[in-house]
């Protein structure tokens, strides 16, 4: 089996090769992929859509259901990960079970399965079971950074038009901000800033205002995605509608990416029972 | 409206999975009837596309009101209007069909069941009505990460069977993704009208020959043609009921869909059939694995993996009908992919039947099963006939014109496999009636025999079963009209 394997690679391998050897020159201007479609995206791009970002205009616009289809992947396998990990068994008020410290005296009790609290649940804060001292210098740390972070992705979002960035970027950036303050604290505080419920509903919500913008376009009498039917909603010339219909679309993109990332690090992290994990 | 049928096919399952995720924790109850309206939107679209293409023949949508190849647009013509009616049809049955079954195998997560099942549809449907090669890609993902999560949710040993799953579908779609990628390196465009249009001027170029080669593979890989259907019986055998009667009848005959796509609208007839050796190997490989598939299910004994390897067989009679290349066998692989969608849904609806009543589908536990579940038996005895090709139901004829092209093109390989294969089902069906028919022997040491309760599956589960089964024989009585009409006209005229 090992032998047949190699054998399936090496003569793969040798059909790539077999391949490259017909290959445009390396940034050959007379190349298909430069001479065929591309030109007509560099002359008209801006023209088309206001957007001065080629890039931009081509991913949200010219293939801009594509992309629609990219952000429902992504919440697909966020959606995957809940299908497959998510516990839905909810413990009762009273049970507890795992750490708990004292929040005065900082002694610490183990719990086991089906056990209560012996002072009620108000003395005493949960903790991890792989419990790592109280490190402050790493929380505050992170709770100064998290809110540049923040603005950062959301000028990733908004600038998607002039310079490298975008939806998938930006969200991408948000969520990281959202996990970093979920290690540098813990999970049950992240969860407390930013429930579960919270990012499901983010989740399918970003990716509804991309196809619900595809499909306002449909009312308004253009075609699906045809941001230039948004024109009278939004009173500007249809070019510029354009540019808005993006930045709309952009800004679900973000929504849908950033409420994933979170959603797979809790699923993950806490393997699908979101009470600890790092 | 009836402009927009092409986006709307696509767009209502999407939507529908989006809100379904929302409101799935709050109220799952909503969940069951909001799928069925949407896939009811998109059967009904499907329908509308065909009837269009049949009164005006084929049109597209530009998708954001670009002119391809500058955006991507939906081509509907013949065949994928066919192929879409007949793919919308079997995932509203089966979501019908299937509610009880899902209520209790996926109790809490209905809601995501749900939406994952609409995402899989919406993704089957725009990999049948795209226009674009890359898009086409994209519509693969998301249908192979919901196919994998649900598969993921099943029997004992579905995570396994799912992750190997996983493995082989991302090389497959990987290398998909490598042929469109040398196809855009040579040609400059990814919409399938303009490559089909700049292709004939690289014939001789080696980067050509390489994307043909590797995106077939990949295809044969997501289609599991023989040697590279390692995925397959796991994955369909340890998968809930609901979802192995959804991806069975759509996963690989979509597959098969883009291959005869692939080979006849983006790479030239010409090239696909005369130009390499690849063919001739193909239609061999097609052999071959007819044959091995339907030895292998012989030594299967429970219904569901049987079924399985027959499902291998039978993506072997498409694969080799396509690549013999001729008018006949091309319609007769064209059909089968209809009439084998019909099949697999009806046979496998059956055991989900077999498996809700009586938790397991091991041939032992069958005996007896035509007193205890009539109906179901009916169903899975009209299945297995068409699968062994019995006229008057659909599977004979698609057979019919499989082997009927077979001899046109002088392949005798081909014709003894499809006719071993036949005979193979035949001894495997019987074997399953047999065992159905006769009762447990009584215990010797007993006085009485073990009564047999009466355990067939409610009427919710039997009319649309029995609906499909009834369909199985309609297809057959329309053949000529589906041959005549439809597919005539999806094969390019230059293909004799």
């Amino acid at each position: 089996m090992k032998r047949l394997g190699l054998l399936a690679v090496i003569l793969f391998g040798a059909l790539l090769v077999y391949g490259t050897t017909d290959f445009p020159d390396w940034g050959d201007p007379s190349s298909p992929a430069a001479t065929h479609l591309s030109p007509y995206y560099i002359q008209h791009s801006l023209h088309d859509t206001a957007v001065p970002n080629i890039v931009t205009a081509v991913l949200a616009d010219y293939r801009g259901y594509d992309t629609m289809f990219e952000t429902a992947v992504i919440f697909t396998a966020g959606l995957a990960c809940l299908f497959l990990l998510r516990v839905f068994i909810t413990p009762k008020e009273t049970e507890a079970s795992g750490l708990y410290r004292h929040r005065a005296t900082g002694i610490t009790l183990r719990i086991g399965q089906g056990g209560r609290l012996p002072l009620g649940t108000r003395e005493f804060e949960r903790i991890d079971s792989q419990w790592v001292p109280y490190d402050l210098i790493i929380r505050t740390a992170c709770s100064l950074v998290l809110p540049f972070i923040q603005l950062f992705a959301l000028y990733v979002v908004a600038h998607g038009h002039h310079s490298p960035g975008g939806g998938f970027q930006g969200g991408v950036i948000f969520g990281a901000a959202l996990i970093l303050f979920a290690i540098s604290h813990n999970l049950r505080t992240t969860l407390k800033a930013m429930p579960e419920k919270r990012t499901n509903i983010l989740t399918g919500t970003g990716v509804l205002i991309y196809v619900g913008t595809g499909v306002l376009c449909l009312l308004l009498g253009g075609q699906f995605l045809d941001y230039a039917a948004l024109a009278g909603l939004l009173g500007v010339d249809p070019v510029m509608a354009r540019s808005h219909g993006i930045l709309i679309v952009e800004i679900g993109v973000a929504i849908a990416v950033m409420a994933v990332m979170v959603s797979l690090y809790y699923n993950l992290a806490s393997a699908g029972h979101m009470d600890e994990g790092l | 409206m009836s402009a927009h049928y092409p986006i709307f096919l696509v767009v209502a399952p999407l939507m529908a999975a989006l809100v379904i995720a929302i409101i799935a924790r709050e109220r799952p109850g909503l969940c069951p009837p909001l799928a069925a309206i949407a896939l009811t939107a998109s059967l009904w679209s499907a329908a509308g596309m065909l009837c269009r293409v049949l009164a005006e023949g084929p049109f597209s949508y530009h998708i954001g009101n670009w002119p391809p190849p500058m955006g991507i647009a939906y081509e509907v013509d013949h065949l994928n209007a066919l192929v879409l009616v007949a793919m919308a049809a079997v995932a509203l049955i089966n979501l019908i069909t299937t509610r009880q079954a899902v209520a209790s195998d996926f109790t809490g997560r209905e809601g995501y069941f749900y939406a994952l099942y609409l995402l899989f549809c919406a993704g089957t449907f725009g990999i049948l009505v795209t226009g674009d090669a890359f898009n086409l890609y994209v519509l693969l993902e998301i249908t192979s990460i919901s196919g994998y999560a649900l598969v993921g949710l099943g029997h004992r040993d579905a995570a396994l069977a799912s992750l190997n799953y996983v493995f082989m579908g991302t090389i497959g779609a990987s290398l998909y993704l490598l042929g469109v990628g040398y196809l855009y390196l040579i040609t400059g465009t990814l919409n399938m009208a303009d490559i089909f249009s700049i292709l004939p001027r690289l014939f001789g170029s080696k980067v050509v020959v390489a994307a043909f080669v590797i995106a077939m593979t990949g295809l044969f890989m997501k289609m599991a043609l023989f040697p590279l259907h390692g995925w397959l019986p796991n994955a369909y055998s340890e998968a809930a009921s609901p979802v192995r009667s959804l991806i069975a009848p759509l996963t690989t005959k979509t597959m098969i869909y883009v291959m005869v796509r692939l080979g006849l609208y983006v790479f030239p007839p010409d090239f696909t059939f005369n130009h390499l050796l690849f063919a001739k190997v193909v239609v061999w490989v097609a052999a071959a694995g007819i044959v091995c598939a339907s030895v292998l299910a012989l030594s299967q004994t429970s219904l569901r993996r049987m079924l399985a390897y027959v499902l291998i067989a039978e993506v072997g009679y498409m694969v080799g009908g396509f690549w013999l290349g001729n008018r006949m066998a091309i319609t007769g692989a064209i059909l089968h992919i209809v009439n084998d969608a019909a099949m697999t849904l009806c046979v496998f609806l059956a055991v989900g039947s077999f498996t809700h009543q009586l938790r397991d589908d091991r041939f032992a536990t069958l005996k007896g099963c035509f007193r205890r579940m009539p109906w179901t038996m009916v169903v899975l005895a009209t299945a297995g006939l068409s699968m062994i090709g019995v006229p008057p139901t659909c599977g004979f004829f698609s057979k019919w014109y499989l082997i009927g092209g077979a001899l046109t093109a002088d392949h005798w390989g081909l014709v003894a496999a499809l006719i071993f294969s036949s005979l193979v089902n035949a001894v495997l069906f019987f074997r399953v009636f047999e065992i159905a028919y006769y009762e447990p022997f009584a215990d010797p040491h007993q006085e009485h025999r073990p009564a047999l309760s009466y355990a067939e599956a409610p009427a919710t589960m039997l009319a649309p079963m029995l609906f499909t089964a009834a369909g199985l024989v309609g297809l057959g009585l329309l053949t000529g009209r589906i041959v005549t009409h439809i597919i005539d006209a999806a094969i390019p005229a230059a293909i004799l």
